[in-house]
């Protein structure tokens, strides 16, 4: 009974920009981008046009695994937004990459109640189409 | 070193219009209301006022903004006042309206204009406060609002939650400053739950909003305004109300690293860094503090005010609010008009102006008695962190 119901959600469709279309390009493609500093070797998300470490502007595009641990989370229970009144109450996570410390990526918890969500678990990105241009990262257990 | 203009600069006459749920009048005669109030309780003339300040933001996002209406501008204040003495005007972008009260004590001690009302007027939209996002989401949304993860109070609730955990914390622990704070409401006349107790059962029954923030952890949009006079302190003892003298001031300069998704930042490094600059201007520390007026847009906001300020150790601010200890009469009494959950949402001015109001001993049926240091926090420890302590006199 506490499984979230997605079926029914219409998401927000993201539009990419050019900081952000090879992030979409990779999520299309079923792997996970994210910008790497050349100069100091830092992972960031989500893209900008610095690195956040080191202020270099040499920066390029390059898979992480997409193994990582809840950082933050919250259970919505408010219906404001009506496009996701069905799946209420739904976990919402920040999720930090092993291979991107500092980096953070927000995603839903899918496939387990949302009373699974805390601070530390063990997450796997997984990937679901929205349209043939869009494909978004989300996250579920990692056991 | 204390700051060589400590207590040069005082908050003379405070003024606020009537708070409502709704928009009954538009907003700018409310501001107008609260000007002229603030310059009477100064007992100035209107002709006297040669400075205007504010910070103008409606932060509710998807509305027309409309001036006079959703926001009331400098302009739109200087079109209404026609000051025939005016020499300095203000509307700050960033640091909300502590920002606007620290530029105009600059100016007041530059000695480019001798009395400045500042302003905050605060529109409550029809409808849904912070509108959804849209069906096509670029900028940063674009990795937010698919989840549904995309209002502020999810931000804010995603930072609580961590709080909460990395801490061993519960979040009934925040009865304590909910019930506080409207205890404190319920002795403010103007207080929008003047009239409305809490108890600690309506806290624990209310409904969730986004976990760990149910209803009574997020503030009350209202429809209102406020202003105060700021003046030299010699200007300041000539006119009617006992002046508070403004001690020190800081803003965060410290920032999260940029464009991470929600707002987690490290609120401990955010907020010291405006309070410790506070500090060291105003030459004391928190354990000299009386009185403290902590922004709660949500209520995890007091709580890493608490902590960051330093009137706590991490992780044990919801400790530090039990017991009575920030009620009126305990060791510390925070937001003692009711603050943003109770009194209202008038995005930090009140904050400011209470603190003020405390150490001039005219706080009414909420004065803390002998408040004699009086520290504000008049912006989300976690997000602006403008901070000020004020004295009622030197020392
Ligand atoms: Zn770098």
């Amino acid at each position: 009974m506490t499984m979230s119901n997605w079926s029914a959600v219409k998401r927000p469709i993201p539009v990419p920009n050019d900081l952000t279309r090879a992030f979409w390009d990779g999520a299309r493609r079923g792997e996970l981008l994210f910008q790497r500093c050349h100069t100091c070797g830092n992972r960031q998300h989500p893209p900008a046009p610095t690195c956040t470490n080191c202020v270099s502007t040499d920066l390029g595009f390059e898979p992480v695994e997409g193994r990582g641990t809840i950082y933050a989370y919250t259970v919505m229970f408010h219906s404001g937004d009506r496009r996701f009144a069905d799946a209420i109450p739904y976990a919402s996570v920040i999720v930090e990459l092993d291979d991107a410390p500092g980096a953070l990526i927000a995603g839903n918890l899918l496939g387990v109640p949302y009373t699974e969500a805390h601070i530390g678990r063990r997450v796997r990105v997984v990937f679901e189409p929205l349209n043939d241009e869009i494909t978004l990262p989300q996250f579920e257990l990692d056991q | 070193m204390a700051w060589e203009h400590r207590f040069s600069v005082a908050v003379s006459g405070i003024g606020m219009s009537a708070i409502t749920r709704s928009a009954e009048k538009p907003l700018a005669a409310l501001a107008l209301e609260a000007v002229q109030r603030a310059v009477a309780d100064s007992g100035l003339q209107m002709d006297d006022i040669n400075g205007l300040a504010t910070y103008a933001e409606l932060p509710a996002a998807g509305h027309t903004i409309i001036d006079g209406l959703s926001i009331v501008s400098v302009n739109a204040m200087m079109t209404m006042l026609k000051l025939p003495n005016l020499r300095w005007h203000l509307q700050n972008e960033t640091v909300n309206i502590g920002g606007a009260v620290q530029t105009a004590t600059n100016a007041l001690i530059a000695g480019v204009c001798d009395y400045v009302v500042v302003w905050r007027a605060l529109h409550n939209p029809t409808g849904i406060y912070t509108a959804p996002p849209a069906s096509h989401v670029g900028g940063p949304q674009q990795f937010t609002a698919p989840y549904g993860f995309s209002g502020i109070v999810q931000s804010l609730a995603a930072e609580y939650a961590r709080y909460l955990e990395r801490h061993g914390q519960s979040r009934e622990k925040m009865a304590a400053l909910a019930i506080a704070q409207r205890k404190h409401a319920n002795l403010t006349p103007e207080a929008y739950f003047h009239d409305t107790p809490l108890t600690r059962d309506d806290y624990l029954n209310s409904r969730m909003i986004a976990y760990p923030f149910c209803l009574f952890d997020c503030d009350i949009p209202v429809q209102g305004a406020m202003a105060m006079v700021l003046t030299r302190t010699d200007r300041a003892r000539e006119l009617r109300p006992k002046p508070a003298l403004l001690a020190g001031y800081g803003q965060r300069i410290k920032v999260e690293v940029g464009g991470r998704i929600a707002s987690v930042a490290d609120y401990m490094a955010a907020g010291s860094s405006s309070s410790n600059l506070t500090w060291e201007r105003a030459g004391l520390g928190p354990q000299d503090v009386d009185v403290a007026q902590i922004y709660d847009g949500f209520a995890g906001s007091t709580i890493y005010g608490i902590e960051s300020y330093g009137f706590a150790k991490e992780g044990e601010a919801l400790d530090f609010v039990q017991d009575g200890n920030v009620e009126i009469g305990g060791g510390l009494p925070i937001n003692t008009f009711g603050g943003s959950l109770s009194a209202g949402r008038l995005h930090g001015i009140w904050h400011i102006a209470e603190a003020a109001m405390q150490v001039s001993g005219r706080a009414g049926a909420h004065q803390v008695p002998g408040a004699k240091i009086g520290f504000a926090g008049a912006s989300g420890a976690n997000i602006n962190a403008t901070t000020f302590v004020f004295a009622d006199e030197p020392y």
